[in-house]
């Protein structure tokens, strides 16, 4: 029997305080920029992905915490267009887009 | 309008301080999110894809200036200064942050507003035609019986945790500008063969994944009875509406299973119940209410007024916004003016601060400091002299609101879609400003004559598809969006369901084939002054299917 090909996936969710769209990081901490989100390639990787959403959600940081399939490449970039405008913000208005990579100082 | 009084300004203050209570606990943590939802839902406030969003209620669509300079410094202050009329005559912004909710919500009440009830199982926002105490065509002025509604469903303790949300809307008019069929109750102010002025009700209309177009089930209501009926319909739907799956939980599937017939016979025998409990209003609180509706005090001008005829004559830009954006005024010499939240390549609905502001001070100059909003996602300055018009056309062309398209192609609405919204499917504003370019110029607007088009991003049709004489619905194909047209629809005094005419496009297509479909109307239509609808009525689907996809 073929093994179903599996996805790259990261952690997504909500700032609590402020709504902003957010995502895990390999550090453990939560960033707005989607290519800071560490990304999980393997069975153990991903479940541990959803445990620290779980967690975070439980510690009131975060809400409607998501894991995410992510297109397969060296930056996490979201596969499915919902969670590319959720990364880049309404796609009607470029004044109000934000940066999927952290602006340089 | 209707001012507060000591009750309303105490229950309003009340909740502010009570949900203020309830964030400053989710933010230290005594709340769990599954805890604080249905809290926040109560108070209006979703989350959506980029951020929190609040959706504001505006009583039937009635603003004063005050309110809108108000809303204008909100979308400033706590939003990215701009916010979005919706289809349910509300105002919502996109990017709040939940630890400024209590402020923001302190400063709508210092102006008498709030975000009570615009969401939930509840009775929502009762909403009503936006030309309501100026339409020449109007048995009675909706506003009163709508806050009549709006003060006994507010915080109604009985009908607080319905099977569903619950909408309502008022006509005062024969001619339906607020969509009465497709809401869970429908109201229109009619008078019968003894000359009374009383209520037709219509009852288990709505949109979403069932759309219906409501049955009546009351040809007249005396006048006085309405609240004791309503609450009759309201407890018949309480006691008997599915709780058990969200798809059926809504009125009409109710009155649909129950058969329109013994819905209505379910309503009148629990409404003598009802009768005696003393919930009607008294017809001191009636009259107290209706005083705050009275007309302003109207100058006495006599038609033709030289000076419009003369703009009107003059500038043919003028002549033709006059055409489609002044609705004819119950005053000689008055006209009630729409502003057109569509400007080409717009966002359909959507208006910046300075944008608010220019408008709130166009009411106090020129239309007795009031504002409208209408279900299209329009505004309305509804008291506007003739002589003054040109002024006022002139003023909203600088805030690029001057469009003369209401009621045209490019008069569309367009929900938030997946721009925004967490629930859609599709992007809807993007198609809808890729539609607006296409058919921009004005000539041809005004050739193809009366034109609804409605965009939802998804099947809860928040942007009124199913009403529309063209509807787009978005959805998901296999990650794609995809968007499927129907035709045929129409939320006016002849409601009907648009039938999906084929399968979908892909979002590429989507502008090419809506063009199609126009063009097909052209070519088919017996004369210049049949409308679309009309025409689709007289042909049916078949020449639209077949310019769209070739005969099969």
């Amino acid at each position: 029997m073929a093994q179903a090909k599996l996805e790259s996936k990261i952690l997504t969710a909500n700032r609590l305080r402020d709504g902003e769209t957010v995502y895990y990081t390999a550090a453990g901490a939560w960033s707005p920029y989607v290519t800071e989100a560490r990304v999980a390639s393997t069975p153990d990787d991903i479940d541990g992905l959803s445990k620290s959403g779980a967690a975070a959600y439980a510690a009131n940081i975060v809400v409607d915490v998501n894991v995410i399939a992510v297109v397969p490449g060296r930056d996490a970039k979201p596969a499915h267009i919902r969670e590319v405008i959720r990364a880049s913000g309404p796609t009607v208005r470029a004044d109000l887009n934000k940066p999927v990579v952290r602006p340089q100082r | 309008m209707y001012i507060y009084d000591t009750f309303d300004h105490t229950v309003t203050r009340e909740r502010v301080a009570e949900f203020s209570q309830q964030v400053k606990r989710r933010l230290a943590g005594e709340l769990s999110e599954d805890q604080f939802r249905p809290l926040r839902l109560m108070n209006g406030l979703y989350l959506q894809l980029h951020a929190y969003m609040l959706r504001v209620a505006i009583p039937y669509g009635t603003l004063s200036s005050v309110q809108v300079h108000k809303l204008a410094d909100i979308a400033r202050k706590y939003d990215r200064d701009y916010g979005h009329f919706t289809t349910r005559q509300n105002i919502q912004y996109n990017w709040i942050k939940l630890d400024q909710v209590p402020d923001l919500l302190a400063e709508l009440a210092s102006v008498e507003m709030h975000a009570n009830q615009t969401s939930g199982n509840c009775i929502r926002n009762v909403t009503a035609d936006q030309f309501a105490g100026v339409a020449g065509d109007e048995v009675e002025d909706p506003r009163i019986v709508s806050e009549i509604i709006r003060q006994w469903s507010t915080f109604h303790p009985e009908f607080s945790f319905l099977p569903r949300k619950f909408k309502i809307a008022v006509t005062g008019a024969p001619k339906d500008r607020a969509a009465i069929q497709f809401h869970d109750i429908g109201i229109q102010i009619v008078r019968n063969s003894a000359g009374e002025v009383g209520y037709a009700v219509y009852v288990g209309g709505g949109m979403g994944r069932t759309p219906v177009v409501a049955p009546l089930i009351r040809a007249f209501l005396p006048k006085a009875e309405i609240l004791s009926y309503l609450e009759a319909i309201l407890r018949v739907y309480n006691r008997y509406g599915r709780r058990d799956n969200i798809y059926k939980a809504r009125i009409k599937i109710l009155v649909r299973d129950l058969g329109p017939a013994e819905f209505t016979r379910q309503v009148e025998a629990e409404w003598p119940e009802i009768r005696p409990s003393g919930v009607n209003l008294p017809a001191a609180e009636e009259a107290r209410i209706e005083a705050f509706f009275a007309p302003p005090a109207y100058e006495k001008i006599a038609e033709p007024v030289a000076s419009f005829v003369e703009a009107k004559a003059k500038d043919r830009a003028f002549a033709r916004w006059v055409s489609t954006n002044v609705h004819p005024h119950k005053i000689p010499g008055y006209g009630a003016v729409t502003i057109s939240l569509k400007p080409i390549g717009g966002i359909p609905g959507d208006a910046s601060s300075a944008q608010m502001h220019a408008i709130a001070d166009l009411a106090d100059t020129f239309s007795l400091s009031e504002v409208r909003v209408t279900h299209v996602q329009n505004l309305v300055l509804p008291n506007v002299k003739q002589s003054e018009l040109f002024a006022v056309w002139q003023r909203l062309g600088e805030i690029g609101f001057a469009d003369a398209n209401i009621g045209l192609v490019t008069d569309i609405i367009a929900c938030p879609g997946l721009d925004y919204c967490a629930l859609a499917n599709a992007r809807s504003i993007p198609v809808a400003q890729q539609l607006s370019k296409r058919f921009a110029d004005l000539d041809r607007q005004h050739n193809i004559g009366p034109l609804q088009i409605k965009i939802s991003g998804c099947i809860n049709a928040c942007g009124h598809h199913h009403a529309g004489h063209i509807g787009i619905l978005g959805v998901d194909k296999a990650g794609q969006e995809f968007y499927q047209i129907t035709l045929g629809g129409a939320g006016d005094e002849t409601a009907s369901i648009g039938q999906l005419i084929g399968p979908g496009f892909a979002g590429e297509d989507i502008v090419g084939a809506v063009d199609k479909v126009v063009a097909t109307y052209i070519a088919i239509r017996s004369s210049t002054s049949e409308t679309f609808i009309d025409a689709y009525r007289r042909v049916g689907a078949a020449p639209f299917k077949e310019s769209l996809y070739g005969r099969r």
